[in-house]
């Protein structure tokens, strides 16, 4: 079966990729500040991300409220999530090998996501809120996509912002680059964990979100954005913050291209092989940084 | 020779104990080997060398189909079929493992946690080979004490593998790369090719259990023979009976399956929170299992 | 003696971590068979040049020559195997394993003669009696003795110790040293980073001054000692 691929259907995607980029480069910022700071990979990201997705179901399905609004309520929700977490369990394996950090952090991404399991089925739901596109010349640009992207710059951009201008994300970034240091410089590093851990939380919850008003939710959708953060943070560099959102457009466009030239049951299989091929080619990312 | 003094009589029990067994207990045994073989596999990778496996039960789930297809289509017999699963299953970690390998540990485990998923795509979408989402029937099973000799045969084979293993040069190297692998690596050790060795060996056996579960089930489909559930379980085992050692996969794997089996099979989702809640308290409780909390009281052998 | 020939050649290596240029230019030349000792000040780039020379890390320009050939580039297996072994700043045995076990487990020899060298090396530091305890439960000083013989295990030519006298008590360096001295006497070339000024001014028969990256003075200890820059180095203008 052969369809005939015009040039239009392939810029469509393109542009239908990046657009779901910006959400992964998002995503992938939490996943990637968290390890950075703690060193720790947190496997439960994805079910950061998944909860965040069911506060904002739950808030469009009961209360009507609107999806990108909800944000402000997802956030600050998983970021308390994230820091009770972090200051009940995960600080016990901050410094220990990375083995118990990576079991510790599936352990608690199986009980959450059984948890959501138990409490919601695991039915799909999803956020109709935005329907339809904008017809820009031949293609057609899917509105929730674009809202969704443009709100994940916003956000993208705010983290950027606290990151470089605030006290507390100067001071992230300082035990991110070398934790003994910014100790002996008077910063308190456990609470800096815990602000992290709760940052990334938050940012995975607002990728929830967003990812709600675009595709299904349901207990275990989280799971294969671990994957996928990882991957961008693999293709950008590990430690390249920015090279992380160019890294998330690159996988969003390659997932595009995948599903129109192959088949959308392929997608994942690509990107694996994305990431298999990156690692062993150029293992310090596409844009550089340290492993 | 001490550890044959013990493993005698306890291959003659399990010899003999069909003899005296329900089919139902017969099952359930069957069962024990299974996660005997599949924990102890996971140890050979994880347990030896720190690099957590998340994806282990694609090759489970290769070694099912490997056999389904050989029986229906090539009419072979179950025996050699499910011996056949080790044959993709190790061309699956070696394609696999030679560029995530040579990742450090949490770069490899995040590669392993996509594994599964792939895999399972892989084989729904060549849906004309193995029969899709509906997958693929066998014969109807007759006898299970049959099985039931070739999972514990298994099961004997990993638990033997890896007493070898650990008191061997190859295993001490492997014990090295988790202790420290940069220093084994400055050490003049070729730690990739050790990992891949260890990796291939840990998918071996999996790809075999699978092999033979496709014959006992009857009946293979993604679904049910890619679950997390089964990464999970076979992690929780290992590490509940303790890592890195030849018993403890073998203690984890009695103990949780007839927990298991007495309290909380019933409830799928509760079961799956108990595990990875199970794995949070190991983790931070007992993190070297039920083997390392016996070696504070006794002074056992490092060989166990 | 004739000149001994130079057994490592590091020439012009840079080594660069984002904006932090760690090695900058370094250049060494290292006589086989004899001791050598590489001073500067903290962040001078000492152990970023042991990483480079063993492979942990890859220079972004230079070229670093063992024997002749060049192993930059080269992982730190290969680079061991050619015949380079080191110790590093931080004690890195194997703590779940023996004294015992470590010492095994680095070398592919066959294992009577394994166990033989290995039996060999712990009556050498001795530290027999503790050879079936976990290396995790040793004294410092025990731990830093059994990484010293752990590289001895693969006989290497070019022997990198990072920093052997810290935290040694007196008796033990002694000991140390004098280990040292034998390893040079029966062929060895060794390296040593070091911060102790009386161990390094009276072992070492070259020593290399390194700051910022950059080599600022080379020579034996008397050259070294009055040496203006080198005392700039370490106490500012």
């Amino acid at each position: 079966m052969q369809v005939h691929i015009t040039g239009t259907m392939v810029l469509q995607v393109v542009v239908s990729g990046l657009l779901v980029g910006g959400l992964y480069a998002l995503v992938a910022l939490g996943l990637s500040l968290v390890f950075g700071v703690m060193r720790v990979i947190n496997v439960a990201h994805g079910t950061f991300l998944m909860l965040g997705a069911y506060v904002t179901f739950w808030l469009f399905d009961l209360y009507g409220l609107n999806p990108f609004l909800s944000i402000l309520v997802s956030v600050p929700v998983l970021f308390a999530v994230g820091a009770v977490l972090q200051r009940l369990l995960v600080f016990r394996v901050v410094n220990a090998p990375e083995l118990s950090s990576l079991l510790l952090t599936f352990g608690i991404s199986i009980v959450l996501a059984n948890m959501a399991m138990l409490a919601w089925t695991a039915d799909y739901r999803s956020v109709e809120f935005l329907t339809g596109s904008f017809v820009i010349g031949q293609i057609a640009v899917s509105k929730p996509r674009l809202i969704s992207f443009v709100t994940a710059l916003v956000i993208t951009a705010l983290a950027f912002v606290f990151l470089h201008k605030t006290r507390t994300g100067k001071a992230i970034r300082a035990t991110s680059q070398h934790r003994e240091v910014a100790q002996v410089c008077g910063i308190n590093v456990g609470r800096i964990d815990l602000v992290t851990f709760g940052l990334g939380a938050g940012l995975a919850a607002a990728g929830g979100s967003l990812v709600s008003v675009m595709f299904a939710v349901y207990p275990e959708m989280g799971q294969v954005y671990v994957f996928k953060s990882f991957l961008v943070i693999v293709l950008g560099g590990a430690g390249n913050y920015p090279g992380a959102f160019f890294g998330g457009l690159l996988l969003g466009v390659v997932e595009g291209l995948a599903s129109l030239f192959l088949t959308a049951q392929l997608t994942e299989v690509v990107a694996y092989i994305l990431l298999v091929l990156v690692l062993l080619l150029r293992p310090q990312g596409l844009l550089g940084g340290r492993i | 020779m001490r550890p044959a003094a013990i493993a005698l009589p306890v291959l003659a029990l399990v010899a003999v104990l069909p003899a005296v067994l329900s089919g139902y207990h017969v099952s359930f045994m069957i069962q024990v080997f299974m996660w005997i073989a599949l924990a102890g596999s996971w140890n050979i990778i994880s347990g030896f060398t720190g690099y957590v496996s998340f994806g282990h039960v694609a090759f489970f789930g290769i070694g099912t189909y490997t056999a389904a297809l050989l029986i229906t289509k090539a009419g072979w017999h179950w025996l050699p079929a499910g011996l056949a699963g080790c044959v993709p299953a190790m061309m699956l970690a070696l394609v696999i493992g030679y560029p995530c390998l040579r990742l450090k540990g949490p770069y490899f485990a995040i590669s392993m946690l996509g594994l599964n998923e792939v895999v399972r795509a892989l084989v729904s979408y060549f849906e004309g080979f193995t029969g899709g989402g509906a997958g693929i029937s066998l014969p109807p099973i007759e006898a299970i004490v049959p099985v039931y000799y070739a999972m514990a045969g298994v099961a004997f084979a990993v638990t033997l593998t890896t007493y070898l293993i650990l008191n061997s040069r190859f295993g001490l190297r492997l014990l090295s790369i988790r202790e420290d692998e940069i220093a084994a690596e400055a050490m003049g050790m070729n730690t990739a090719r050790l990992k891949l060795y260890a990796f291939l060996l840990s998918a071996a056996f999996p790809g075999i259990v699978g092999g033979f579960y496709a014959w006992y089930a009857s009946h293979v489909e993604p679904l049910s023979v890619f679950p997390l559930i089964t990464t999970i379980t076979m992690i929780i085992m290992c590490l509940f009976g303790g890592s890195g050692t030849v018993l403890g996969p073998v203690i984890g794997a009695v103990l949780l399956s007839v927990l298991q089996e007495l309290v909380w099979a019933r409830f799928l989702f509760v079961h799956q929170a108990l595990f990875g809640a199970l794995i949070v308290a190991v983790v931070l409780i007992m993190p070297r299992g039920i083997l390392g909390i016996l070696r504070q009281y006794y002074p056992l052998p490092r060989s166990i | 003696m004739a000149d001994a020939a130079a057994i490592l050649e590091v020439r012009d290596a840079v080594k660069r971590f984002g904006g932090v240029t760690a090695v900058n230019g370094c250049s060494l030349s290292l006589a086989a068979g004899r001791i050598h000792g590489l001073i500067g000040p903290n962040g001078s780039g000492k152990t970023t040049l042991f990483n480079c020379i063993t492979g942990l890390e890859r220079l972004d320009a230079g070229e670093i020559r063992f024997k002749g050939r060049r192993i930059d580039g080269l992982r730190p297996h290969r680079v061991a195997r050619r015949g380079i072994g080191r110790t590093f700043q931080i004690i890195r045995v194997f703590p779940q394993l023996t004294a015992l076990e470590n010492l095994l487990a680095v070398t592919e020899a066959p294992i009577e003669q394994a166990r033989a060298r290995a039996k060999e090396l712990l009556e050498f530091v001795k530290l027999t009696r503790l050879k079936d305890e976990y290396a995790g439960n040793l004294s410092y000083g025990q731990q830093k003795l059994l990484e010293f013989i752990r590289v001895l295990m693969t006989d290497p030519e070019l022997i990198l110790l990072d920093e052997p006298a810290a935290g040694v008590n007196r008796t033990l360096l002694n000991d140390l040293l004098a280990a040292m001295a034998r390893l040079r006497d029966e062929g060895k070339t060794i390296l040593i980073v070091e911060h102790d000024m009386k161990v390094v001014m009276g072992l070492c028969e070259t020593i290399y001054v390194l700051d910022y990256g950059e080599k600022i003075a080379e020579g034996p200890p008397s050259a070294i000692q009055g040496n203006e820059r080198v005392i700039e180095a370490y106490f500012g203008r």
